[in-house]
Order: C-alpha cells, then sequence, then structure tokens
C-alpha cells in the first residue's frame, strides 16, 4: 500500500542525518528502548499495479492544516492512485469558497475525475455543475450524505457526522453513563458540532459541550481539568480526535475523576491507551477507505463503467467501534497511520 | 530649570575653568579633528565635497548650513556612523576612518544629535549612564551599582548647573533644553575631548536656548574641542571661535571669529550670492522691498572686522 | 581616552552638593500615586479584580487543587510571555513564538525517535534549532531593517509549513511517535513536565520556573546592564546606537531569548504529552503577545517590566479556567474572554491615566 513516494521518504529522512546519527550513536547516546529501532519490523502491504493509462484525478476536501483524520484519507487516496496508475492532486482549503476556486481549477487541468467533499453544499453547486459540463464526473465523500444526490454527484462514500456521533451515543447509553461532556477544539467547526450534536440525540443522559484552544495542548489539559472538578458527576468524556481524547485521559486521571473517555477517530497511540483501557472506545468512519474508495471509483467507472452503491445509494464506511475487544486487528494499521 | 543666577556652582565653575584654560584658541596646538578636503559620495549622489575643518581644544568651530547643504552628513562622518569616500580625516594627527560610533567615542568624540540624544522614556540617570553602565559584583551576578549612578549623574548634573528634582522621572519630560544640556553634561563627564552638537537649538525658545549656549560656553571652557552645528547665525556668532558654511555639500566660508561680522555671517547663511541674484529679479516685482538686502560685492571677501565684541 | 566608566571624571570634583535645590517643574507625587505609575500595578489590580470575580462566581475556585490548575495554565503561557515582553520592550514583535514552541517540540521528538537516541540528545539539538530560529529572526530584523512584524510573520509561515511538512516527511504521518518509552524520558520529565505536592495538592513544575524566570527576567531588566540596553534599544534604537550600546547584540539576543523560551514550552509539552501534533501552536503568539501587552509594556517599545507580563498571563489563565469553573454557556466562552480581557485592560488603563495625571 506504501505510495511509491512515501517510500522514498522514509529512506530519505535517515540519510539527512546519518552521519550525525553515527556521531551520536558513537557516543553512547541511543536509546536502548522503543524509538525507530522498535518500529522497525514494520513493513508496508504492497499490491499489484494497474496497467490502464495514466489518469488524473483531483482530491479537493476542506481539510484544515495538519489534520490527522484528513491525513489518513489523503493516503488512503494516494494508495488507490499508486495503485490504478493515477496521477493524484490533493489540495484543501477549510473554507468553502476557496474550496469551490480549487475545484474550479482542478477543471481547469481537465483532469479525468474529481472527488470533493462537501461540507458547505451550496458552495459548491456551482463548480460542481460546471464539472459536469466539462463531461468530469464527479463522486464525493466524507460529508454531504444528504446532499449528494441533489448536487448530482455520482456516488459517495462515506458517513455523515451526525450519524458517527447518534453511534457514539448509543454506546454511551450502553456503557451506563449519565453525564458527559463533548470537548469541542475548535469551536465553530460544523463537522464537530455535528459529532456532538449527534450524540446529544441519541444519548439519554445529560450532555454538556466543553470548547477547548485545541492549539495549545496544556490549554486543553486544564480546562478538561477544570470541567472535571467543576462538575464531579460527570462519568463520560467524548472527545473528537484522537490527540485530545489521550490529553483528555490525562487530565481525567490528574484530577482524580471517575470520568472514562471516549473518542471519534482514531490514532496509533489511541489503540495502545484502548489496549491499556485508559480510553474506552473509539467510533471509526475509516478515513482511508474514504479517500481509497473515491479516486478507485473513478478509475472503475472510467475502465470498466461501474457506479459503486448502484449510483443511488451512498457507500457508508462506518461507523465502526474499536475497542478492547478487536483493537488487535486495528493497531497494527493504525500504526503505521492509515486507520 | 535653573540659570547662572541661582545655581551659584556653575558660577565658579566656569570662572575657575577660564582662568585655567585661556579663552583664546591655542594657535600652535595640532587640531583634535581635521578634514582634509573630505567628501561622502552615496552612489551617484555626492553630499559633501572637498570639506576642510579644524577644531582645536577650548574652542567652538561652527558649521552653519542650510537644511540639505550637508551637516548631517559631515556630523555622521566625524561621529562614526559614515565613512568618508574622498579626502582625509585626520584625530591627533593620524588619519583614521570609524566604522561605529563607539571608535569615534574611544577616540572621545561624543555627538549629541538634536532630536535623538536621549531616550525619551527611560530615568535621566539610566539615560546619563546608557551605554557606559557603572557595574559591581563579579560576572554572574554583575550589576549595576544604581545608588554611584545616581550620586554621580546628580553631581555632574549641579557641576553644569542642572538641577533636577528626580533622577527616576523619565528624561522625556524634561524641556527640550534640559536633555540637551544632560546629553551634554553625559559627553562631557564621560572625557569627551570632542563634542559635537547637532542644532542644540533648533527647536528651543529664547530663554531655552540662552541655557544650551551656556553650556557650551562651560564645555569650551573645560578645554573641549566643541563642533556646534547650526542654521541660527546669531547664536553661533555668541560662542563660536571660527565659522565654517556650507553650501549644496561644499565649504562655502570659513573663517576666523576676527575676520568676519556677525552680519557678514547672517548674509552668507542667509543665502548670500543667491539672495543677491534674486534681489535682481525681486525688484522687477512691484512692492518688494529689496533696499534693505546686501549686495553680491558686500560677500565676496570676508573683512577683517570688529573682534570679540560683536556679541 | 576611552569612554567606560572612569573613576576620575573630567572634571574635577565638586563641592558636595548642599541644600536640596528645586527646579520647580516637578514635585514628588505622593506615594499612592508613584506606585500606581509602576508599569504592572494596572495589571495587577485587573487580575486581584478578575480573581476576586471568580472567587465569587464559581465556588470550586476556592480549592487549592483548582488554583493549581488555573496557574499550571497560567504558567504555560507565562513562560513563554516573559521573553516575549522583553522583545516588546526591545521594540520588537515574534509572531512566530506559538509555532516556535511546536517547532522545538517536533525537533526533539523525531530527532529522538528516528534515530533512536537518547531523549536528551534530541532536548539539546531542539535547544540549538529553537536558538538558531531566533538568531534568524534577529539576525533578518537587524540586517534588513523590515518591521519585525513582517519578518516574523515569514517565519510565522515557513515554521507552521515546515512543522506539518517535515514532520510527514520523516514519520509519515502529522503528529509524531510517542517517545515515552524511550532512555532518558523519565529524567527529562522529572525536569521539564513533573508535578510535586504541596498540602495534598498536585503542582506542576512549571509554575515554579514561571515564578523563578520572572524574578531573573526583573532583575536583569531593572539590574543589570543588559536590561538597560533593552529598554535602550526599545525606547529610540538610534540614540541608543549612537551613545554605544550594542544595538544589533541586543535586538538578537532578546530574539534568541523567545527562542530559548519556545524551546522549554515545546520541551514542557513534548515531556508531558509524549507526542506533538504538527497542526498546533497557531495562534499562541498573539495570546503571549496580548499577556505581554496586557501587562504594561508599551507595543511600540521603550517602556513595560517583566512581573507584568506574570499578572497578564494569570489573567488570562485564570479567565479561561474560571469561565469553565462558572460553568456558564461554553458557546459564550471567547465572547467572555474576549469582555473580561476588554475590562482588565480598561483597569490597566484608567490605572495608568490616573497615575500619570498631575
Amino acid at each position: 500500500m506504501d505510495s511509491s513516494s512515501r517510500y522514498r521518504s522514509r529512506r530519505m529522512a535517515p540519510l539527512v542525518a546519518v552521519v550525525a546519527a553515527a556521531a551520536m550513536t558513537l557516543a553512547g547516546c541511543s536509546s536502548s528502548s522503543g524509538g525507530k529501532k522498535a518500529e522497525e519490523s514494520n513493513a508496508g502491504a504492497s499490491a499489484g499495479k494497474a496497467t490502464t493509462p495514466r489518469m488524473t484525478v483531483a482530491l479537493v476536501t476542506h481539510q484544515s492544516q495538519g489534520d490527522t483524520f484528513w491525513d489518513i484519507v489523503r493516503k488512503g487516496a494516494e494508495a488507490a492512485a499508486a495503485k490504478d496508475n493515477i496521477k493524484l492532486i490533493y489540495s484543501a482549503d477549510p473554507n468553502a469558497g476557496n474550496q469551490a476556486g480549487l475545484v474550479q481549477n482542478a477543471i481547469d487541468q481537465k483532469v479525468d475525475g474529481i472527488a470533493i467533499t462537501l461540507a458547505k453544499p451550496d458552495a459548491l453547486k456551482d463548480v460542481v455543475k460546471k464539472a459536469k459540463n466539462a463531461n468530469i464526473p464527479v463522486v464525493g465523500l466524507n460529508s454531504g450524505v444528504s446532499e449528494w444526490q441533489k448536487l448530482g454527484l455520482m456516488e459517495f462514500f462515506g458517513q455523515d457526522e451526525t450519524v458517527a456521533g447518534e453511534a457514539l451515543g448509543k454506546r454511551l447509553n450502553a456503557a451506563g453513563a449519565k453525564n458527559a461532556i463533548c470537548v469541542i477544539q475548535e469551536q465553530g467547526n460544523i463537522g464537530l458540532t455535528q459529532r456532538c450534536d449527534g450524540v446529544d440525540k441519541t444519548f439519554n443522559g445529560k450532555l454538556q459541550t466543553l470548547n477547548v484552544n485545541g492549539t495549545d495542548m496544556p490549554s486543553v489539559k486544564s480546562t478538561i481539568t477544570a470541567k472535571l472538578s467543576q462538575d464531579k458527576s460527570i462519568d463520560y468524556v467524548v472527545a473528537l480526535g484522537a490527540p485530545f481524547a489521550l490529553t483528555a485521559a490525562q487530565a481525567a486521571s490528574d484530577s482524580g475523576s471517575k470520568a472514562k473517555v471516549a473518542t471519534f477517530d482514531l490514532n496509533k497511540d489511541l489503540t495502545t491507551a484502548i489496549d491499556k483501557g485508559t480510553i474506552q472506545f473509539a467510533v471509526d468512519q475509516q478515513p482511508y477507505l474514504q479517500g481509497y474508495l473515491a479516486v478507485d471509483s473513478l478509475w472503475l467507472y472510467k475502465y470498466n463503467g461501474n457506479y459503486s452503491g448502484g449510483g443511488e445509494q451512498p457507500v457508508l464506511t462506518g461507523p465502526a467501534f474499536v475497542d478492547k475487544s478487536n483493537v488487535d486487528r486495528v493497531a497494527a494499521f493504525a500504526a503505521k497511520g492509515t486507520r | 530649570m535653573t540659570t547662572d543666577k541661582t545655581s551659584p556652582q556653575s558660577d565658579t565653575h566656569s570662572g575657575t575653568h577660564g582662568a585655567v584654560i585661556e579663552d583664546t584658541a591655542p594657535e600652535t596646538d595640532a587640531p583634535l579633528v581635521e578634514l582634509r578636503g573630505a567628501g561622502k559620495a552615496y552612489g551617484n549622489i555626492r553630499a559633501l565635497h572637498g570639506v576642510d575643518l579644524r577644531v582645536h581644544p577650548g574652542e567652538v568651530t561652527c558649521v552653519l548650513g542650510d537644511n540639505g547643504a550637508g551637516k548631517s552628513t559631515l556630523i555622521k562622518i566625524i561621529s562614526g556612523l559614515h565613512q568618508h569616500t574622498e579626502g582625509d580625516f585626520l584625530v591627533d594627527g593620524a588619519p583614521v576612518r570609524f566604522s561605529t560610533p563607539r571608535e569615534a567615542l574611544d577616540k572621545g568624540i561624543a555627538t549629541v544629535y538634536q532630536d535623538l540624544a536621549v531616550v525619551p522614556l527611560m530615568p535621566v540617570w539610566r539615560n546619563f549612564f546608557l551605554g557606559s553602565e557603572m557595574t559591581k559584583g563579579p560576572w554572574p551576578v554583575r550589576r549595576l551599582d544604581i545608588e554611584r549612578m545616581k550620586k554621580t549623574a546628580d553631581e555632574e548634573l549641579r557641576n553644569m548647573g542642572i538641577v533636577l528634582d528626580d533622577l527616576e522621572q523619565p528624561i522625556g519630560t524634561l524641556s527640550g533644553g534640559q536633555r540637551q544640556c544632560v546629553a551634554i553634561a553625559r559627553a562631557v563627564y564621560f572625557g569627551a575631548r570632542v563634542l559635537i552638537l547637532d542644532e542644540p537649538t533648533a527647536a528651543l525658545g529664547v530663554k531655552q536656548s540662552g541655557v544650551v549656549l551656556k553650556y557650551i560656553a562651560a564645555a569650551r571652557d573645560r578645554g573641549l574641542g566643541v563642533i556646534f552645528i547650526t542654521h541660527n547665525p546669531h547664536h553661533a556668532y555668541m560662542v563660536g571661535d571660527h565659522f565654517s558654511v556650507l553650501r549644496l555639500g561644499t565649504m562655502e566660508l570659513s573663517a576666523e571669529r576676527s575676520r568676519i561680522t556677525l552680519d557678514e555671517l547672517t548674509n552668507h547663511m542667509a543665502g548670500g550670492a543667491e539672495l543677491a541674484a534674486l534681489k535682481h529679479e525681486l525688484s522687477q516685482v512691484s512692492g518688494v522691498d529689496v533696499e534693505e538686502l546686501p549686495e553680491e560685492e558686500d560677500l565676496t571677501a570676508p573683512v577683517v572686522a570688529t573682534g570679540e565684541g560683536a556679541s | 581616552m576611552g569612554m567606560t566608566q572612569q573613576a576620575a571624571p573630567a572634571v574635577p570634583a565638586p563641592p558636595a552638593p548642599g541644600r536640596k535645590e528645586t527646579d520647580g517643574r516637578t514635585r514628588q507625587q505622593p506615594l499612592p500615586l508613584r506606585l500606581l505609575a509602576r508599569p504592572e500595578i494596572g495589571v495587577f489590580l485587573g487580575a486581584v479584580a478578575v480573581y476576586i470575580f471568580f472567587l465569587v462566581a464559581a465556588p470550586p475556585v476556592r480549592e487549592g487543587s483548582a488554583m493549581a490548575n488555573i496557574l499550571y495554565q497560567s504558567s504555560t503561557i507565562g513562560i513563554m510571555a516573559l521573553p516575549v515582553a522583553l522583545l516588546m520592550i526591545g521594540g520588537e514583535f515574534d509572531l512566530s513564538s506559538g509555532v516556535a514552541v511546536v517547532t522545538s517540540a517536533l525537533t526533539a521528538s523525531m530527532l529522538a525517535y528516528q534515530l533512536t537516541l537518547n531523549v536528551w540528545m534530541g532536548v539539546i539539538v531542539a535547544l540549538l534549532v529553537s536558538l538558531a530560529v531566533g538568531f534568524f529572526n534577529g539576525w533578518m530584523v537587524v540586517r534588513t531593517g523590515l518591521p519585525s512584524f513582517l519578518v516574523t510573520l515569514g517565519t510565522f509561515l515557513i515554521l507552521q509549513g515546515a512543522n506539518l511538512a517535515v514532520t510527514k516527511l520523516v514519520t509519515g504521518n502529522v503528529a509524531t511517535d510517542d517517545i515515552s518509552s524511550m532512555d532518558g524520558f523519565d529524567q527529562a520529565r522529572k525536569v521539564f513536565a513533573s508535578s510535586f505536592e504541596v498540602g495534598g495538592v498536585a503542582v506542576k513544575i512549571t509554575i515554579v520556573y514561571w515564578l523563578v524566570f520572572a524574578a531573573l527576567a526583573t532583575w536583569v531588566l531593572l539590574r543589570t546592564k543588559y536590561g538597560n540596553w533593552i529598554f535602550a534599544v526599545g525606547g529610540n534604537k538610534e540614540s541608543a546606537r549612537a551613545v554605544g550600546v550594542p544595538v544589533t547584540f541586543t535586538k538578537i539576543s532578546l530574539f534568541m531569548l523567545v527562542g530559548f523560551g519556545a524551546w522549554f514550552v515545546g520541551m514542557h509539552q513534548l515531556f508531558s504529552f509524549n507526542t506533538v501534533q504538527s497542526g498546533e501552536g497557531v495562534g499562541q503568539e498573539l495570546i503571549y503577545i496580548s499577556a505581554a501587552v496586557i501587562g504594561g509594556c508599551l507595543l511600540t517599545g521603550g517602556y513595560g517590566s517583566a512581573i507584568g507580563p506574570v499578572f497578564g498571563a494569570f489573567m488570562f489563565g485564570m479567565v479561561q479556567q474560571g469561565i469553565v469553573y462558572a460553568n456558564w454557556n461554553p458557546d459564550w466562552f471567547k465572547a467572555f474572554l474576549g469582555v473580561m480581557l476588554l475590562g482588565a485592560v480598561l483597569i490597566n488603563l484608567w490605572v495608568q491615566r490616573t497615575a500619570t495625571r498631575r
């Protein structure tokens, strides 16, 4: 599954500092535990490569910089592109107007297919129409499960944030939670708000939202600590991203609260935490799958005329729960940053 | 601000020094600072060209000139902010080329700028010692010797006849004249031999200007060579021993006090030859009174004048 | 004749000053007014007001553990606000200070992990990188004469991009790997991110560093040559240069001091959270600058204190956490924060006006 560029980068990075490394290792400064060496055994899965003529696909999302979730979507898309002999153009902007501009840019480049996220469908209506007029197939992913057909998209891969939230809310009920907080790391972010709203819809207990400053971890920790000591009856903390879940777990143990932690999305450290029991479970909408399927579907459409979901139904990629019972299976993939 | 009437110390002091150091310029002495045909070009633009200037100890050399005449370029060369590109610059008879103001300071050349003499928000005593702070204690805990600095600053200012209630007040709260005086006292204290004063009276009222001129005289009486930059010939003539007039980057006039009158100096400053030409033009226009303006022939050569009595 | 301090001034010693003379232009202000004129008094009163307000409005704040939590939050802002304040007094800005924290943490973490080194090696290299970033900022500002606002905006964007790109290039992810099992981690955690018990309350060590650094900065600012130079280069760069203050050295070293602060906070984050997210830190620079400004530092330079930003940071921490302790509607969180800060600044302004009125 490793794309060629990823492979190259892995090799280049140690090269850069190899001299320094040698010097420092000889000087006896190396670590005997953990670190890269411990991780080394992990080899990437590789797939065959399609022999179809090269095509170009643009993936335009509403990612904001440095978001783990979108990083995984992109890896999925890159894996599909590598396998299908596709040149992938990835671009993203959290501002809907700018995102529309990026789509226009892709149309101007005369790509063979476009995959977009519909965080704000209205803003993208016009460019989608333009793409159709230019005979470029457009598929949707991640957000917009209820709008994609209206906009005339061919297929859709993903799951609404609200649906994921609802699933998590039900799970909280099953766990017997009575009083939970939903920690929003970026106030005003639509996706995050939808997740909390989804939880609220199905959760039978009391749900409060807590806004934290996501760019400053110590502040996130302090604020969660403050909330847990302000309301000592809180028994569940719902985080909306893996790094914040890990910080929430620290805050819970620091403040001596009995609150447990559940979260959306996964990463490598989170699977370890689930394994250890510091975090109860995670709802995963399988971002890798969204990116992979969206790109792959465009290839299938071009070379075999296939419609995933028959062009009528969305292809749901989640919600998938990861907890102690299945974390072993997921952990290895999360370690590679693909789940 | 005190004047000499309220400050007996300053009187005794200038008196003492006046007796020790002759007021007249010691002609035989080598100049402290000398420029020989010095000039400065910024790329293609020649800001200063062929300037000769000599500064003797115990003498005030006045440099006059209109805006843009090259006065500030001249200061910048002597104070080490810029380097000359032609001619020679000698200190104590040896050619020099300063790359920083620090080097000029180390040679005893101190500059008091018109508007940037001090850091306004800093207390008086901190300004007084800025860049040459007194410290005590060994390295990691070497610290300012605040008490000694305050005491010294107070004494030095009193010596110059400046009495302030509170050395902790930001220097920006002092009047323009007081600030100039603090800066002059500072330069004198730190062993300046040559004091460059950039338009010290430009922004001041009559009374304040008088106070500053008094300190220029006091500095001269202590044996310092003073370069007094101004565009006010009256101020220059009150304290000056030698007068140089700059125009468009070149030296238009260089004369001893004994060889020039205030009127001539004023005429040169006011535009000299150009003004005479302008007079002819203006005389064509009715309603302009040109009678009092000088003729060109009045300005051609410095006439031996009445000597010391003009001020 | 040198310009260094000399035992014998150029003139004979004057007669000892006799009776106290006055010039009539200034008069001694009464003590309370003189106290009010200190740059940090306004923010001190503002901080006290905010504290009392939340003491009344949010009962949990009265507990020791809550105070420890508030102080912890304040300390992570406050440690950075100190060098940022010194830099501001020195007349410059650093917009890259927020992401520089993350750059430092990423460097240490990735270096140690990728090369399987003792984490202390990463810590040392991160320090060098942080100082180098500071040096670059300072050098660019001094050499080009461009406003530091522009230069550090450039650095801010460069670092923000590099944080993400290099992290992706090296780790393949947007966050670094967990280094908590590596050699030296526990030791480093003790230094940068431990806590200790005071009367049954766990107190984070950053609070101690914060206060120690603040005391040190105050001493340097008011009692050393270097401190004098900081005021001078911020107050009037040209006259400072003219009287022989090493302006270039002072400015560059101030930027490097910010680099040091970024390193310290970066190490704290790394060793308390084990991993670093590459996208963090954006926007923090404004919080540091605000803490310094609320703390009485003049935006234009030349005036301020190191104690003021301590109260400025405390006010930030207090308001941020106080709102949570008071259990106010979180949707209004930012609005509350803004109102509280504006109120505090107004108190500060009022105090300054009262103090300088004659």
